[in-house]
C-alpha cells in the first residue's frame, strides 16, 4: 500500500488544531538577521484578495444608481437614430411584425425597448403582429401585451411626456398574437415563404388568420411594411437576414443586447439592418428620441457605474500585475 | 439519395423562381418543422432513458436528475388543455330582470374569485373586489357590452352583449374558468414565479464573474492583449452615457471601433464560417459526410 502524503490534521472548520506548531515552524523567522522576509509582497496579497470584495463593489454600483441616478443626459447615436425614423416613416394603418426572441434572462435589456417600440407604434396608429422562434417567449409576451398593448402606455399621471397620446389596441383588430413555433432557422425561413402555413392559419388564441381584417393582405414577411426583431440570440436577427432578409429584399430594424452588438454591425452597416438598437444604453437613447424616459434610462445609469467597475477591476488588477512583475525581477525570480 | 434530392433542391430553389418550385419549397419547410416538433418527443424519451437508470442506480447527482425528470413531467402535465376535454366550461352567467328598479338600468356585478375586473362598454375596469361582494353599475337603458376577466393570465372571461330594458337589472355573474395548456394559470405562475426568475438569476450572475475576471484574468501581457484590453475599455466608456459626459470623443472612438476594426474581422469570420458551411453541407448532399446517419 502506498504511503499517503503527509496531510496537516485539520478539524471541521478547516482550521488547525491549536495544539499543533504553525505550518512554518521549521523555517526561519523573518526577523532573524540574514533570513528572507517571510511575509508576501503586497502585489501578491493583493492579486488574490477575496474576490467578494469586487462582488460589493459591483452589487453596490448597481444598486445606489436606483436611489441616486446621474440623470446624465443621453444622445442618439446613428444606429439608433436610424431605427426611430424607420418607425416613424410608418403611416397609420400600416402593419409591422414584431419577432419577441428573447427569454427572462435578456428582460432588463429588451423589455424597455418594447415598451417604447410599442409607444412609438401605437401613438401612430400602427398595427402589429407579432410571434416568437424562442420557446420560452410566449408567456413572457403575452404578459408584455396585456401590459403594454392592451393598456395605454400613456397615462394621466404622465405629466412630462409630451408627444401624442396612445390608446389600448384591441386583439386581432390592432393586432395579433401568432404565437410560438419550434424549428428555428427553419420557421424563419417558412414565415418568408407563408406566414399563415406556419402557423397553421390561426392566431395564437385560434381565431382563422383568414376572419382578422388587419390580416387581409398578408401573406408573407414581405407584405409587412417594417419588421423589428427584438432578439436575445439564437435564433434571431442574424437567422432573418440569413434566411429571409437578403433574399425578399425585407424592411428590418432589430433591438438586441449588448452582447450582441458588434455581431450585427456587419448587417446595420451594409444596408441588411435599416437600424440597430443595442443594449440598455442604446434603448435609453431611443426613449430619448420619442420622449418618453423609462427602464432604458434607468438602467443606462446603472450601466455607468457598472461599466466604471469593470474599467476600474481592468485597471486595477494591471496595475497590481505590473507591480508585481517588477518586484519579481528585483528578486531575480 | 433522398437527402441528396431534398438538399440539391433546397439549394437550386433559391435559383428558380416558378410558383410551383415555391410550393414544393413550402411542403419541404412544413414538413421541417414538424420533424422539429417531433424532436421534442424523441428528446423527452432521451431525458427518461439517460436520467431514470441513474435514479435507479442512486449514482451521483441522482436527486437533480430526479427534479429534472418530477419537473419535466410536471411541466408536461400542466401544458395539457384539461379544461377543454369533456365539455366546454362556462365563465359565469347573465340574467336581465325586467322592472327591478325604480329608474333608468343597472348592471350588477359579481365574481367568484378575487382579482376580478368588468369593463362595461369598454370603459375603465371595475375591480368587483372580495369573491361574492356585489358591484352595482348606473347605466343608460338600451344595449351594452360586459366582459368580466381575471385580472391574471391563465382564466376565462366572460364577455357578453346585454339589452337592459329602463327600470330592468342585468346580474352578471361571474365564475371564470381555470385554463390549463400553455396558456393557462399553473403553467404562467410556474413560468413567472419558478423559470423567469432561476433563467434572470443565472443571467445577472454574470456581472459579477465579469468584473471578478477583469480583475483577475484581463492582463496587459503582451501588445495583443494590450491592444484588446485599450479596446474594451474604450467600447466600454463610449457605450455608456459616463462616457460622453467625460468627452465626445469616447463615443466616437467606440463607433469606430466597432465600425471599422470590428466589422472587419466579423466580416471575415462571417464569410469564412459560411465558406466552411458551403464546404460541409455539399459533403452531406453528395453523401460524402455520414456521420450524422450514424456511419463513420
Amino acid at each position: 500500500m502506498a504511503d499517503k502524503p503527509t496531510e496537516l490534521p485539520e478539524d471541521r472548520t478547516g482550521k488547525r488544531p491549536r495544539d499543533l506548531p504553525p505550518a512554518n515552524a521549521d523555517q526561519p523567522k523573518s526577523n532573524l538577521p540574514g533570513a528572507r522576509s517571510l511575509k508576501p509582497h503586497w502585489t501578491e496579497r493583493l492579486a488574490t484578495f477575496d474576490r467578494r470584495w469586487v462582488f460589493l463593489a459591483m452589487a453596490i454600483a448597481i444598486v445606489v444608481p436606483f436611489f441616486a441616478p446621474l440623470n446624465l443626459p443621453v444622445k442618439a447615436s446613428p444606429r439608433v437614430r436610424a431605427l426611430y425614423y424607420s418607425v416613424e416613416s410608418l403611416h397609420e394603418g400600416d402593419v409591422v411584425f414584431l419577432s419577441m426572441d428573447f427569454d427572462p434572462a435578456s428582460t432588463p435589456e429588451l423589455a424597455p425597448f418594447f415598451r417604447a417600440v410599442a409607444l412609438h407604434l401605437k401613438r401612430k396608429g400602427v398595427k402589429m403582429v407579432l410571434a416568437s422562434t424562442w420557446y420560452a417567449a410566449p408567456p413572457l409576451v403575452e404578459r408584455y401585451i396585456r401590459e403594454m398593448v392592451d393598456r395605454p402606455l400613456i397615462g394621466p399621471d404622465d405629466t412630462d411626456y409630451k408627444g401624442p397620446p396612445d390608446r389600448a389596441y384591441k386583439q386581432n383588430v390592432d393586432y395579433v398574437w401568432l404565437g410560438f413555433r419550434e424549428g428555428k432557422e427553419a420557421v424563419i425561413a417558412a414565415m418568408g415563404n407563408d406566414l399563415r402555413a406556419t402557423f397553421d392559419h390561426r392566431a395564437a388564441d385560434g381565431t382563422p388568420l383568414a376572419d382578422i381584417p388587419m390580416m387581409e393582405g398578408i401573406h408573407q414577411l414581405k407584405d409587412f411594411d417594417l419588421i423589428i426583431t427584438i432578439s436575445a440570440g439564437f435564433p434571431g436577427t442574424k437567422e432573418y437576414v440569413q434566411q429571409v432578409q437578403s433574399r425578399y429584399d425585407l424592411p428590418i430594424v432589430a433591438a438586441c443586447t449588448a452582447v450582441s452588438t458588434t455581431d450585427l454591425t456587419p448587417y446595420y452597416d451594409a444596408g441588411q439592418l435599416l437600424g440597430l438598437v443595442g443594449g440598455m444604453g442604446a434603448v435609453a437613447e431611443y426613449e430619448s428620441l420619442i420622449g418618453k424616459p423609462g427602464l432604458g434610462t434607468q438602467g443606462a445609469d446603472v450601466l455607468n457605474f457598472g461599466h466604471l467597475v469593470v474599467i476600474l477591476a481592468i485597471v486595477f488588477g494591471n496595475f497590481i500585475y505590473f507591480a508585481g512583475r517588477r518586484q519579481r525581477r528585483k528578486r531575480g525570480q | 439519395m433522398l437527402g441528396m434530392a431534398v438538399g440539391l433542391f433546397a439549394a437550386a430553389e433559391f435559383y428558380i423562381p416558378a410558383h410551383e418550385v415555391r410550393i414544393i419549397q413550402e411542403h419541404l419547410l412544413q414538413w421541417g418543422l414538424i420533424l422539429a416538433a417531433a424532436a421534442f418527443v424523441l428528446g423527452g424519451v432521451n431525458i427518461l432513458q439517460v436520467n431514470y437508470p441513474k435514479i435507479r442506480r442512486r449514482e451521483e447527482d441522482w436527486g437533480f436528475k430526479l427534479v429534472l425528470l418530477g419537473g419535466a413531467a410536471v411541466m408536461g402535465l400542466v401544458g395539457i388543455r384539461w379544461h377543454t376535454i369533456g365539455e366546454d366550461p362556462t365563465n359565469g352567467t347573465i340574467a336581465v330582470v325586467e322592472h327591478a328598479t325604480e329608474s333608468g338600468a343597472l348592471i350588477r356585478l359579481d365574481s367568484t374569485r378575487a382579482d376580478t375586473l368588468a369593463k362595461i362598454d369598454g370603459k375603465r375596469p371595475i375591480d368587483l373586489g372580495a369573491p361574492g361582494h356585489v358591484t352595482e353599475v348606473s347605466v343608460a337603458p338600451g344595449h351594452h357590452t360586459v366582459k368580466v376577466y381575471m385580472n391574471v393570465a391563465g382564466y376565462g372571461d366572460l364577455a357578453e352583449e346585454v339589452d337592459v330594458p329602463a327600470g330592468g337589472v342585468a346580474a352578471v355573474h361571474g365564475d371564470l374558468a381555470l385554463h390549463w395548456g400553455p396558456s393557462g394559470r399553473v403553467y404562467t405562475w410556474i413560468y413567472d414565479y419558478i423559470f423567469a426568475p432561476c433563467n434572470a438569476t443565472m443571467f445577472a450572475l454574470l456581472a459579477f464573474f465579469i468584473a471578478s475576471a477583469a480583475f483577475r484574468a484581463f492582463r496587459a501581457r503582451n501588445t495583443e492583449s494590450a491592444l484588446l484590453l485599450g479596446a474594451a475599455i474604450l467600447v466600454m466608456l463610449g457605450a455608456v452615457p459616463i462616457g460622453r459626459a467625460i468627452s465626445d470623443f469616447f463615443p466616437q472612438l467606440s463607433d469606430w471601433i466597432v465600425a471599422v476594426p470590428n466589422n472587419a474581422g466579423r466580416r471575415a469570420i462571417i464569410m469564412g464560417a459560411a465558406l466552411g458551411a458551403i464546404a460541409t453541407s455539399l459533403r452531406v448532399i453528395l453523401g460524402l459526410e455520414r456521420s450524422h446517419l450514424g456511419s463513420d
